[in-house]
């Protein structure tokens, strides 16, 4: 039984965890992903668009997702998870000057594959919905 | 026959038929990315994200980025026989105007590594509707995304968005 094994069993909760959303944040993950998209770093063209200001891309909720798994895991294990696979169900968009808190834990371990269930939310509601697979073989 | 939401009949029948269109190409629009995976962008990806696992500044890259690599840039264009960018252009022209994203699911086969060359193709997967919406009266549109490093494949998605019309606009008749 390895580490990861002992960590990742069904019930197990991960810890709260707030990211601040800065313009800076938003517009540099943004870029960070590639993704040019205006309504993402131009808050003119959002608006007018008909949203409230410039609002978070769906690569950077994905590896919001990621890094906090993977943040907790390797915090509790020295290492960092083998994740194969984040599915992400979006709601409330993300804006500048909002907090992001994530909450999640794990669903089932299932032939090397832990499930786990991650949720980020802003003051909106439920931003991300994601299920994200760690291998713990 | 279900329910239209108030959708042309004729309207309907033309999505549905376009649909099966583009579905039946296939895996289509293969596009390589700009740049190999490559440490620099690795590193803003990380500053950016706040992300700080050694693992990823020492010549692999976190599997969320897997999608990074063949974004178009800035600029850039999918090309005309995109199946979901010609699913897209089908609901606009027919006035499902709107866009919302609303899933994506990821499956990674393995990390990449830098100086890797990947490529991606795209299909359609389905269209659904005419739904009602809190948003709007629209489609559901899925894609299918699949990377390859040479004939390997490293990393698929599922996209998910709705076309709609946006429901003001609806409710004053358009």
């Amino acid at each position: 039984m390895s580490v990861v094994t002992d960590l990742l069993v069904p019930g197990a909760t991960l810890p709260e965890w707030s990211v601040p959303l800065t313009p800076t944040v938003i517009v540099s993950t943004a870029i960070a992903t590639r993704d040019f998209q205006d309504v993402h770093h131009d808050r003119d063209i959002a608006q007018a668009a008909g949203s409230k200001d410039v609002f978070m891309n769906i690569l950077t909720s994905t590896a919001f997702v990621e890094r906090y798994v993977n943040d907790w895991v390797r915090e509790q294990t020295g290492e960092g998870a083998v994740v194969r696979g984040i599915a992400i169900r979006l709601g409330a968009p993300a804006y500048p000057y909002d907090t992001l808190t994530f909450t999640g834990s794990v669903e089932s371990v299932e032939d090397g594959v832990a499930v786990l269930k991650v949720t980020g939310s802003v003051s909106l509601g439920d931003h991300v919905i994601g299920t994200v697979k760690v291998a713990v073989a | 026959m279900s329910e239209l939401f108030g959708v042309d009949e004729a309207v309907h029948e033309k999505v549905m038929a376009e649909a099966e269109r583009i579905k039946a190409l296939g895996e289509a629009a293969e596009r390589e990315a700009r740049d190999p995976v490559n440490q620099p962008t690795i590193n803003n990806w990380l500053e950016a994200m706040g992300n700080t696992d050694p693992r990823w500044r020492a010549g692999e890259a976190p599997p969320s980025m897997a999608q990074v690599w063949t974004m178009y840039g800035l600029g850039g264009k999918p090309p005309a026989d995109d199946p979901l960018h010609g699913m897209m252009g089908v609901l606009t022209e027919t006035g499902f105007t709107a866009v919302l994203g609303t899933n994506c699911e990821q499956e990674y086969h393995r990390t990449l590594k830098v100086g890797e060359q990947v490529r991606v193709t795209t299909a359609l997967d389905s269209v659904v509707g005419p739904k009602r919406t809190g948003m709007g009266v629209g489609y559901f549109v899925t894609s299918r995304n699949t990377w390859y490093v040479g004939d390997e494949v490293v990393a698929t998605m599922l996209f998910r968005v709705l076309k709609f019309v946006p429901r003001s606009r609806e409710e004053a008749g358009a």
